[in-house]
Parts: structure tokens; sequence; C-alpha cells
């Protein structure tokens, strides 16, 4: 493959290339005791590397000291080093920051306490220590390696011409026309020599950056494909990778009660599902297709490991005209069908009459800002309405971005993985068996400790867009034991 | 190859005064000894505290010895060049319209690779992670840069006893620059040579064999000292033994996990390979077969050397690896904080996939011979340089 080939290529792998799709970096809100607060960790994209870590403090007050901690997901019999003390960021005495050494790739629990003066209290937040980028040499300092390098190559064959040629004489004794000779011969042979370790040095250079490339994170290998039974369509999710299938990777926990979260987008984004199929063995699950048009549409499937480790595996399938009368297989499942149209406003119909607003101001979303994700559920006649749980959170959004390169599933926890927060609370020391977390999880979801009280009626997400773009965005909600989605349109600077 | 006189004063040529030591030798001589010293601090750095910034105190002294002979070497090729007498002028080489000794444009040249690997190895980290290998193209840019100091200084020192009718100070003092590359290779091979752990497999001689002699035996062939190799080894062994005393008096705590050793100050780098004895081995049969018929004495100094130093490190690391080593004097709280404690510790490494036998033997054997061949070369050289 040629070295522009190879760049595109890797370029597509740094698109797909995250736990969740084009958006490497993890955002969190939740409490640390008594103290609420919005953790962002930006990904360093390489592994052993630096992820710079801001903590916000949402409440009034300050905190004496805001630490941090990461701490792999695997510890065995290590101690955790000693936390690092976060520094509060010039101008805004609310907002601290660190850095987190990350130096192992995989999962990693990262502690933050926050002390004050209501006490001391902790957030786990879990973050993904993935290779997902290749740095390019920027042309300022190539130019400038390539000039000094060239001075050293000149200057190495002008010394070895030197001492060659007059280092052994005499001080004061010109070297005659046989030394002038010895002399070139020698920065010849020197330059040969040179040429030579340049070359292997370029070998070198270019071993390291394809091993480092062979080595970006991808997610694992799987496929989809879509039968009839019984006049119904189901589609079935398998994952082929072998890493998965000999057990090298630790098993799938339940993240809201569910092993797979599995989303279907028509290309045009004007049909979407959010299902949750059954597992037929370790690595197929099915799931009966709600009657949506015909088309090409991107599969994702976000999943969670035993290790903490959440990422969405993809692939694509087609369908045809739709199916007959829908049996779903999992009361959690919904589907939404668009007219085709961008939608412009920042209201959305919902199915049952009730309506959601998107509270944003006229301000510009810009890429890399937090994004004002805040949704409210009006009940008809715009009557005050409370939302309930849906498996478990406030709120469901996923978003893409209209080429595929972007798809994240948020809650109003952030990007991070429940399941992934919760491994870390339950392992313990003596955890050394695959699957023990994992029971002890889904022991915890069958006693209830997902279900909650009404949230009311607004749900928000923390979040900033990766990267500029159109996005659609759908929000799903339950209110009166029912299932809503919405839909939204963004446009990204 | 025809006999050179180490001692040998070009004739007609006025000696340096004997009591006025060149300003430039012991700043390129600093520059030399800091690169060595901040490498080994360097690795006890990552060995006990993990994490670093360009800004660690390894790291400066390490930049130290780019600093401390670009500058001067910058100065004195200058001076030479513009402000030099004709005597000065007359003892340089001509390099782009300036004048200097050889030795100082190898410093500037390793000062400019010291210095170009920084934003590389910087880019370096940025692209790749950072460092999980001591071996990295940055890395071996920047060792290619202090080892040029290392030879710059070397050739400098030789120049100037060469000039001076091999007056014993300058030949301590190449003995000291040698001395220095020595602890550079060994350093350079930390891995297959620095634990003692893995003194009775094959690889360790092969790699002894590969590097030592070259050096040692340049050196007893170029200084005009009567033990020249022992004294370069003794430089080598107290420099060690030094950071190996004086590493462990700092208190440090792991930065970075997985902590599997909760240690509480430096690391001290393992104890040095006792080459004192191989080095006096080099130098009696250097005395005794003296000048002349090359080949040969490359043969009988390469046999001398492995065989003294097979027997010393076989038998002297029994000890250095065993419970009662860890001490002050050999180095106690000796394992990295990310090292699982095991066994391991008091094992020699790799003796059933790499055993030491006789065809091996013969093979690092064959090893030294030509390492002590390249060495008398070097050194035949280092005895001519005159500028």
């Amino acid at each position: 493959m040629s070295r522009a080939g190879r760049l595109a290529a890797l370029a597509a792998v740094v698109l797909v290339a995250s736990a969740h799709i084009g958006s490497p970096d993890t955002y969190f809100e939740g409490s640390a005791g008594p103290y609420r607060l919005r953790v962002i960790v930006r990904s360093p994209g390489v592994v052993p590397g630096l992820a710079q870590i801001t903590v916000r403090l949402l409440d009034e007050g300050h905190a004496r000291t805001v630490s941090v901690l990461p701490v792999y997901w695997d510890p065995r019999t290590a101690a955790p080093p000693p936390p690092d003390t976060a520094r509060i960021v010039s101008g805004d005495s609310s907002v601290y920051s660190a850095a987190l050494w990350l130096m192992t790739g995989g999962s990693y629990s990262v502690q933050v306490t926050v002390a004050g003066p209501a006490g001391t209290g902790t957030a786990i937040v879990p973050v993904q220590a993935i290779a997902t980028r290749r740095l390019e040499l920027q042309k300022p300092l190539a130019v400038g390696l390539a000039a000094v390098g060239a001075f050293l190559f000149l200057g190495m064959l002008t010394i070895v011409r030197a001492a060659a040629r007059e280092a052994v004489l005499p001080p004061g004794m010109e070297p005659d026309a046989r030394r002038g000779v010895i002399g070139w011969v020698a920065a010849g042979l020197g330059g040969v020599l040179l040429l030579g370790a340049v070359w292997g040095g370029r070998g070198w250079w270019n071993a390291v950056d394809s091993g480092f490339s062979r080595q970006l994170y991808h997610p694992l290998a799987s496929a989809a494909a879509v039968r009839l039974d019984g006049g119904r369509a189901v589609l079935r999710f398998s994952i082929v990778d072998s890493a998965w299938r000999q057990h090298r990777v630790t098993p799938l926990i339940p993240d809201h009660g569910h092993l797979v979260h599995l989303f279907l987008i028509r290309d045009g984004l004007d049909a979407f599902a959010h299902l949750h199929p059954v597992f037929v063995d370790s690595s197929d699950f099915d799931a009966t297709l709600p009657p949506l048009p015909a088309g090409r549409y991107r599969v994702y499937a976000d999943i969670t490991r035993e290790s903490g480790f959440a990422e969405t595996l993809s692939d694509t399938i087609t369908l045809a005209s739709p199916a007959g009368a829908w049996r779903m297989s999992d009361p959690d499942d919904a589907w939404w069908m668009g007219n085709g149209q961008r939608a412009t406003g920042n209201v959305d119909k919902l199915a049952d009459g009730s309506r959601m607003t998107w509270d944003r101001s006229e301000a510009p979303l810009v890429a890399g800002q937090d994004a004002p994700l805040r949704f409210t559920v009006a009940a008809p006649g715009d009557r005050p309405t409370a939302l309930e749980p849906y498996m478990g959170m406030a709120g469901h959004l996923m978003l893409t971005r209209d080429d595929g390169a972007v798809f994240v599933h948020l809650h109003p926890l952030g990007t991070i993985s429940w399941a992934a927060q919760q491994t870390f609370l339950l392992r313990g020391p003596a955890d050394t068996v695959f699957g023990t977390v994992g029971r002890r999880l889904t022991e915890m979801e069958r006693r209830g400790a997902m279900t909650g009280e009404s949230v009311g009626s607004t749900v928000s997400f923390p979040y900033a867009f990766p990267r500029p773009g159109h996005y659609r965005l759908w929000v799903q909600v339950q209110r009166a034991h029912r299932i809503l989605t919405a839909a939204f349109d963004a446009e990204v600077q | 190859m025809p006999s050179i006189s180490a001692a040998a004063s070009a004739p007609g040529v006025p000696a340096p005064r004997a009591a006025a030591l060149p300003w430039y030798v012991p700043a390129v001589l600093v520059a030399a000894t800091c690169a060595v010293v901040g490498v080994i601090w360097d690795i006890s750095w990552h060995r006990t505290i993990g994490r670093d910034t360009f800004w660690t105190p390894a790291h400066l002294a390490i930049y130290a010895s780019g600093i401390i002979a670009g500058l001067s070497c910058g100065w004195l090729v200058l001076k030479t060049t513009f402000a030099g007498s004709d005597a000065e002028r007359a003892a340089g080489v001509r390099f782009w319209g300036f004048r200097g000794p050889l030795g100082a444009w190898l410093c500037i040249w390793g000062a400019m690779a010291m210095i170009v690997s920084a934003p590389f190895d910087n880019w370096w980290h940025n692209a790749y992670g950072l460092d999980v290998k001591v071996l990295s193209l940055p890395h071996l840019i920047l060792a290619l840069g202090f080892t040029g100091i290392q030879l710059g200084a070397v050739l400098m020192v030789a120049a100037l006893q060469n000039r001076a009718g091999g007056e014993a100070r300058y030949g301590r003092l190449l003995a000291y620059g040698i001395g220095i590359l020595v602890l550079n290779v060994a350093i350079l091979g930390f891995e297959q040579i620095g634990f003692s752990q893995n003194a009775h497999n094959a690889l360790y001689y092969l790699v002894c064999a590969a590097i030592f002699p070259i050096l040692l035996v340049a050196g007893a062939r170029a200084s005009s000292l009567r033990w020249p190799a022992t004294t370069a080894a003794v430089v080598y062994v107290g420099v060690t033994l030094i950071m190996v005393w004086v590493l462990p008096l700092f208190p440090a705590t792991p930065k970075l996990a997985p902590v599997y050793r909760p240690l509480t100050h430096m690391v001290p780098p393992p104890f040095p390979l006792l080459l004192i004895v191989p080095a006096v081995a080099v130098d009696l049969v250097m005395r005794r077969f003296g000048t002349g018929r090359d080949w040969r004495l490359s043969a009988l100094v390469g046999v001398s050397f492995l065989a003294v130093l097979l027997v010393t490190q076989w038998f002297a690391t029994i000890y250095l690896i065993s419970p009662a080593s860890e001490s002050f004097l050999f180095g106690a709280q000796r394992w990295n904080y990310n090292s699982l404690p095991g066994d391991f510790e008091h094992q020699f490494w790799d003796i059933r996939s790499d055993p030491v036998t006789p065809l091996k033997l013969g093979f690092a054997a064959l090893l030294a011979m030509t390492s002590s061949r390249v060495g008398l070369w070097l050194g035949n050289g280092l005895a001519r340089v005159q500028r």
C-alpha cells in the first residue's frame, strides 16, 4: 500500500476507533459524596499516554482539594500510587485540572476525590486507555529536523575528512595531495556508512510506525445479518472476533439490564431503532425488527465487558420492504421514523401527544465546547409532567453525524457505561475468576438497584460534540409506561 | 601497521606548558561525565518514580552535557578561528572555513545531535506513547550525541598528550575519558549485562566480549600510563559505585501504577562488573607483547580478557545475587517499583534457554579478539592524533 493509501486507511481507523465512535473523550456528571461535579477526560490517543482530566464543581462553595487517581481494572497485588492533586484552572475557581498517566492499554477507574467543608467524597469515572490515532509529523518540525539532520550528516563527513586528512599531521604542516585524496576517500566511505545508518534508521522508524498502527484500537469484529422467521424480520448480531470466541477477553456484563444495546440508523437518518436482542449463545444475539422502511442501515452494538471496557461494535445491513407485525424481543425496544426532512426547530411532538423541547439558546454549537443538551417534556396542553426511568436512566440520547463518523450513546451520567462504573465498585481483590463480578452485577440489577422514582420533566446530558458537521439526535424517555423518542437536528461549527 | 609510540612528540612543535591545563579539557571531561551520570540517574528515576518530565534533574544532567560541550567547544573554535595565535590555529583542523581541534568539532556535532533529539523525542512520545523502551530512535540520536562528546573529549586529550610528549597527566585524563566510554557502553548494554543475574548465560559474555575490549585495548594502546586499561576500569567501577551509594540517599516514592514495591528511596544501579580484574590482564598482556604483530596481540588480549572476565564474574555474581549482598554496600532495595517480587531475584536468568557452552564461549572469544583488533586500530589512531 502506498504511503498516502496507508495514511488514508489510518485516518479511517481514527474515525471508528473509540469506545463510542469518533468520540474518544470521556464526559461524566455525577456526585463525589456531597459534591456534584462534571468531569471531562481528554484521551491522549496513545498508550502509554497522558490524559488531561478537568473537574468542574457544579455547586457553590470551594473545595479544599480535588485529587485524581487512575486505577487499572486488574490491580492484582499492587498498591496504587498516591493520587495527584488537581490544580485550579486559572480564571475559574470551580474548575480543577490534572494529568492522568495511563500506562497500560485497557480499562481504568479514575477516582475523583473532593475534600471540602462538607466532608470528603469520591466519584468513580470509567476511562479507557486506547490508541486511537496516528500523529502526523508537522511540516515545520519535519523541515527543522531535516535541516538539522542534513547539517549533522555533512558535518560528520567534514569531521571524517578532516580526521583522515590532517588530524595526524603535526601542527602547522599542510596536508599534501596524497592526504587530500585520503581525506576524500575517508569522507566517501563515511558517507556510505552514514547513508546506511540513515537508511537503517528510516527502516526502524517505519517498523515502529507500522507496529503502532497495528496496535491501534479496533472494536471486536462483528457481523449483522437479517433473515425472515415466520414472516418476521430477525436481525442476528454476532461477535466473530477470535479474541472473543477464544475467551481471551473478559465476558459481557449487563448495562441497564441488557448485555447488548443495538441501534439501527437508516442512511439519511430518517429511521432509528433501539433494540435489545436476546442471546442465542455467547456470540450470537437475535432481535426481531420493527417495521422499518427498506434501505441500508448502520448497525451499532454497545457492549460492556467485565473489565469495565465498553465499546461499540458496528456493521451494516440492507432491509427489504417492511416486515409484518412486530413482536418485540424486549419491552425496552423502541423505534422511530421521520418524514425525511431535517428538523429545524427545538420542539418535537412525541407519539403520546406530549412535546419535547430542546432548551438551547440561539448560540451556535461549537465542537469541543460544552453542548447545552437539556430537554424538557410537557404533557399535551403544555401541562407539566413527570418522566419515569427508562432502563434505570432519566433518558437516553443517541447522536450521530450524518456521515456516520460519530455515533455516541449518552445518559445523564455522560458517555460512561453505568455497568463499567459498577464493576469498579463491586470488584474485590480476590475476584480473579472471569464472570464473578458480572454475576454480582446481574444479581444487583435483579434486586432492583436500577429502578427509580420519577425523574421530573427535564433531562440533560453532559457532552461536547467532537467535530463540526450535521448531527441528528434521538432523545428517548419514558412517560406513563411508554417509551417516547424525539429527534432533533444540530449544526455544529 | 607501523609501530607507534604513544609518547612520540611531534618534532619542532611546542608542547603545552606543564602547568597550564587548557581550560576546555575539564569542560569537555565534565560534559562527558554529566551524560553518563545523568543516564544512570534517569534509569534510577524510571525504576523508582516512574513518571517524568523533560525537566527532571536527571534529564537536565544529560542535556547539561550537550550544553557544556557545545558552548565550550563553540567558543574554542570561534576563538581559535578569529583570535587564536598561530600555534593555536596550527593545532586545529579546518571545518567550513573555521579552525579548531578535531575533538572540538566532534563535541559540537554531539551537542547538535543532542539538541535535535529533544523535540524529536517529544514528538515521538506524542505519536507513539511515553517511553516503554529504552532504545528508541530519538534516544539513539541522543546517545550518539553524548557518545560523540565523549569521543571528542578523548580526541582532544589524546592530541594534547601526543603533543606534550606523553605527559602523564594527559595519559591519566585520556584513561579517564576511556573509562567514561566504558561506562557508556555498559549502560547501553544494561538489559544484557546490567544485572548480575545474567552472568551465567551466554549472551552476557558475548556482549561483554564485543563491547569492552575495543575500548580497553584502544586506551591501553593510546594512553601513556603504565596501567591505562586498569585505570579506565577503575573509573567505570568508581563512578558506578558512587551512584550505587549516593542515589539511595535520596528519598523518592513511586508515582505510577502498578506499585508492587513500596519504595522509599531512589533505586541504585546494579553493582558494576568487576572489570578491573580483566583490565589488569589486558594491561599485562599489552605490556608483555608490546607494539607490533597486532593481529597476534589482539588474539592474546581477547582470549585473556574473556577468560579472566568469565572466572571473575561467574563466581563474584554468585554472591551478588544472594540475599546476603542486599546491603548498602552492594545496593539494597534494588528492584523497580513495578517488578513483582519473586524468586527471580536470587536466581541466574536464562541459564536453560541460553547456557554457557564451549561453542558459545568460542564465539565470544572470537568476538573479543575482533573487538581487541579494532581497539588496536583505534588506539593506534589515537596515539597519532596531533590536532
